[in-house]
Order: C-alpha cells, then sequence, then structure tokens
C-alpha cells in the first residue's frame, strides 16, 4: 500500500495527488498542516529530514523529491501513461521537471514570500532550526527578508517561464508531445499561482490553465480547493554557482 | 543525424560524450572552446539562445539539457542499457544525479574556476570584460562569471562548496559501501554523471580520496576509470582534460584500454 505524506491540493502535493488520481492508486492519506509549519516537526523529520512534502512510501521504502517520485509511479504504474509516448516527448518532460525545479518553484518560493510579509513564531523558529544545514540557511534568508534586487530577479524569471510555457504549448496545447503528461502534471500546480502573485499570463498558458482544471482527475484532487491559496514553502535552493 | 555541440569531456559538456561512448553511437561532435568562450558567440547562440552547453540536436530536435540529454540518448538509442529496469533503482539514479547537479557539481566548479580560471582575468581590462559579460544570455550565468572575472567570490561562499563537497565524498562512499555502483548493482547513468566530474580527484584532492580514506570510492573511480567507453571519451578532449584523466588513471592503476 502507498502511504502519502502531503501538504493538500497545492504546489507539489498536488502534482502528486494529481498523478495518483489519474492513475486510480489507493493510498494512505497523511495530510500535514504547512500553515502551521508541521512539516518540520521531529515526527515527520523522522519520515523526511529535510522537512518537505510530499513523501511516498511503498514497500518499505521512502520517496522524496517530487518530480521523481512522479516518475516512479509512472514506472511502477504505467497504466494510463504519463511519462510521454515517445524518446522526444520524454526528453520534454525531463526538462520540465527540471525546469521546474530549477527556474520555477525556488523563484516562486521568494517572491510569494516577499509578497506575504510573514513572521514566523517562535514554533516555526524552533522547526528551522531542526533542519539541516542548506534548508536552514534558507529559511534563516527568508525571515531575515530577502534583498529587493534578488525578489525583482525572481519576478523576471517567472515572466520568463510564462513566456516558455506559452512557447511549448503552441504546438499540440500540451507541454509535452500531443497528450496530457507529467510535464502538464509537475508545473500546472506552480503555474496556476502566477497570476495571484503578478505575473502576466499570456493566452495559450490561460487556456492551458482552465483545459487542466477540467480533467476528472484534477478535479478529484483538488476537491475544490483553489491552488493560488497556499501556505509559504520554500522552494529548493536557487543555483548557488550560476 | 545526431549532432554534439560541447567543450572537454569534464562535468557537464562530458555528460552526452561519456554515454555515446558507452553506448557506442555514431555522432557528429562539434567543439565548442569554452575557454575562448565560443559558447557566447552569435553562431552557438543559433543553435542555443541559452549559450549553455552541450546542446545535442537530433534529426532537427534541439536538446540543452545536459541530464535529461543522458537520459533521452539512453532512451532513444541501441546498445547497453545505462538505466536500471527496476522503478525504485531509477529514482535511486535519478536522486544521485539531481544531487550532483544541484549541490555538488556547481561547489567543485566554484572551487576549481576561482583556482584555475580566474588568475586570467587578474589585469584584464574591465570595459573588455564587461563587454564580454554583456554577450552572455542568462542573468545567472552571467552573474557566477561576473564573480569570476571581478574575484568577487565571496570567501564564505568558497568554504560552503568545500564543505558540500567533502560532505558528498563521504555520502558517496557510504553508498558504494552497500552497492558496486551508484544506483545498484549495475553501471548508470548516476555513475557517468559523477565520474564526469570526479574523474580527477585521486589528483586534485589526494588527502581526501585515497584508498584508505575512502576505500569503496576508490575501487569504484578504478571501476569507472577501466571502462573502454570511459576512456574513449576523454580521449575526444582536446585540451588538459585528458591529461588530467591518464594521471588519474596512472594513480588508480588502471590499464590503458585498446583504442
Amino acid at each position: 500500500m502507498i502511504a502519502l505524506y502531503h501538504g493538500g491540493p497545492s504546489g507539489h502535493s498536488a502534482s502528486l495527488l494529481i498523478a495518483l488520481a489519474e492513475k486510480g492508486l489507493a493510498y494512505e492519506d497523511h495530510r500535514l498542516d504547512l500553515a502551521a509549519f508541521a512539516q518540520h516537526a521531529p515526527d515527520f523529520l523522522a519520515v523526511n529530514p529535510a522537512g518537505q512534502v510530499p513523501v511516498l512510501r511503498e514497500d518499505g521504502r521512502t520517496l522524496t523529491e517530487t518530480f521523481f517520485t512522479l516518475l516512479y509511479l509512472d514506472e511502477r504504474y504505467p497504466d494510463p501513461p504519463l511519462g510521454g509516448a515517445d524518446p522526444q516527448a520524454r526528453y520534454t518532460v525531463q526538462k520540465w521537471g527540471k525546469y521546474v525545479e530549477t527556474h520555477i518553484a525556488p523563484n516562486l518560493a521568494i517572491v510569494d514570500w516577499a509578497l506575504r510579509g510573514q513572521t514566523p513564531d517562535d514554533t516555526a523558529r524552533a522547526g528551522f532550526e531542526r533542519l539541516p544545514s542548506e534548508r536552514r540557511a534558507l529559511w534563516e534568508q527568508a525571515v531575515t527578508g530577502f534583498p529587493a534586487e534578488d525578489v525583482q530577479t525572481a519576478r523576471a524569471a517567472l515572466a520568463k517561464a510564462a513566456d516558455r510555457i506559452a512557447e511549448d504549448l503552441a504546438g499540440t496545447g500540451w507541454l509535452a508531445g500531443d497528450a496530457w503528461s507529467l510535464a502538464d502534471i509537475i508545473v500546472f500546480p506552480h503555474a496556476a499561482r502566477f497570476a495571484s502573485l503578478g505575473v502576466a499570463v499570456p493566452a495559450a498558458m490561460a487556456d492551458w490553465l482552465e483545459r487542466a482544471g477540467q480533467r476528472p482527475a484534477v478535479r478529484q484532487a483538488l476537491g475544490g480547493q483553489d491552488l493560488a491559496v497556499a501556505a509559504a514553502t520554500m522552494g529548493p535552493e536557487r543555483g548557488r554557482w550560476g | 543525424m545526431l549532432e554534439v555541440y560541447t567543450w572537454e569531456p569534464n562535468a557537464n559538456s562530458g555528460k552526452p560524450l561519456f554515454c555515446l561512448k558507452e553506448k557506442q553511437v555514431p555522432f557528429v561532435f562539434h567543439y565548442i572552446d569554452m575557454g575562448k568562450r565560443e559558447h557566447f558567440s552569435p553562431a552557438f547562440l543559433a543553435v542555443n539562445r541559452d549559450g549553455t552547453i552541450p546542446a545535442v540536436v537530433h534529426d532537427g530536435f534541439v536538446m540543452t539539457e545536459s541530464t535529461p540529454i543522458m537520459e533521452y540518448i539512453d532512451d532513444a538509442f541501441e546498445g547497453p542499457a545505462l538505466r536500471p529496469a527496476d522503478p525504485f533503482w531509477r529514482w535511486r539514479m535519478r536522486q544521485v544525479m539531481r544531487y550532483m547537479d544541484n549541490q555538488v557539481a556547481p561547489s567543485l566548479a566554484m572551487l576549481a574556476s576561482n583556482r584555475l580560471a580566474a588568475p586570467q582575468f587578474q589585469g584584464a581590462d574591465p570595459a573588455e570584460l564587461k563587454r564580454e559579460l554583456d554577450k552572455i544570455p542568462l542573468p545567472e550565468r552571467r552573474a557566477a562569471w561576473e564573480k569570476l572575472m571581478f574575484n568577487k567570490t565571496p570567501p564564505a561562499d568558497l568554504a560552503e562548496s568545500a564543505r558540500r563537497v567533502r560532505e558528498a565524498i563521504r555520502h558517496f562512499d557510504a553508498l558504494l559501501a552497500e552497492t558496486p555502483w551508484l544506483a545498484g548493482p549495475d553501471f548508470s547513468l548516476a555513475d557517468i554523471n559523477v565520474i564526469a566530474t570526479f574523474y580527477g580527484l585521486p589528483t586534485s584532492q589526494p588527502e581526501q580520496v585515497n584508498a584508505q580514506a575512502t576505500p569503496h570510492l576508490w575501487g569504484w573511480l578504478r571501476r569507472c576509470h577501466a571502462r573502454p567507453g570511459i576512456q574513449q571519451a576523454f580521449r575526444l578532449g582536446k585540451g588538459y582534460i585528458g591529461q588530467r584523466a591518464a594521471e588519474a588513471r596512472g594513480l588508480l592503476g588502471v590499464e590503458e584500454a585498446a583504442a
């Protein structure tokens, strides 16, 4: 039996919830309250020392990193296939998985945090102390506040990401090949937040967001929750050497 | 037709070269001299507008992300499989590659470029360097080159990079105590990804990487360097990388494979 630790239908957790729904897989549901920083509590750090959701457990193994967990699910449960129909589509799926991690998620976290102006309470701060050094450094930077220049750079990166999404949609209406795939599933929950963060959404991207949101598995996974509403999280570290 | 635009068999540049030689897939090699910053030239920017190497073009399909390119090569061409069949070990292979790509390789690149490349910019005309910087399309790459050219990498960043490399050496030695290769019983893309950056550690970090301190990593380095495909890829180098690999083979006591 699959067990899923997740933060509800937003961000990376939403991608896994959508994939499980697409494949009709049952799972043991462990939902964490990210607004209360439950992902930094000792009992969850015993599951994933990095203090990040989602985490999938199966056969006594613990899988982290959303995109790789999506690939794992698709390779282990190939029906219906979501990994791309041919090598080119599969490359494009991999390209988007990487792009979310290096260009979208870290910059989204910075822009989102800057808009919130949130001050973590003592419980949240105690949680940061329990994290590995790279994750702790990221949260400490967030608490201090990201320099205005960094926020500006992050905003520019998201604007460029929106353009690249629209560009890849131009051919078939989907990001990789001619069908809905893991590329759409990994990008969609992040892209759905662009407008509320003040990032311009090109028409092709708006149309794709609409079509994605109408899919039965997506509606089932989201359960009526608006993807734009999400707790503050820190994405992956932004590339430290260009 | 399969065309590879890249620099030396080193780090990201080397990934497609090692994969293609391991699978014995023929290709056209376009050497892009990174030392002369040819990857920011108009001719190369026409292939990849981001000005990053490698770029691989297969029958007109352009690919520019080095780790996804490795998966594509294994996916699209005949030859020995470079990915485990089991989904869990594939997950492990990708985790190793991600850790290498995000944490370890950039740290080693920061240390190596500050040691080896930064001195050539000392005393250069700042206006000329600025003009060079303006040719770089990606803002994050421009920022990295600016730090390098103007010697502005903060010492704390260099110290953190050194820490990450030390940690990675320990981590990989521990993984290799469990399985002969980084993603299980068989050689895979994970091993190629790591050897592409770690091949020279026996000579560059002898106090950290040696038969006593890191016996499992040492055995793995020997097994990687002994592979004919890996040696063939190193022979594609036109600069000092091939020589560095040969020195590492000498120190590891690895025989030269037949050409």
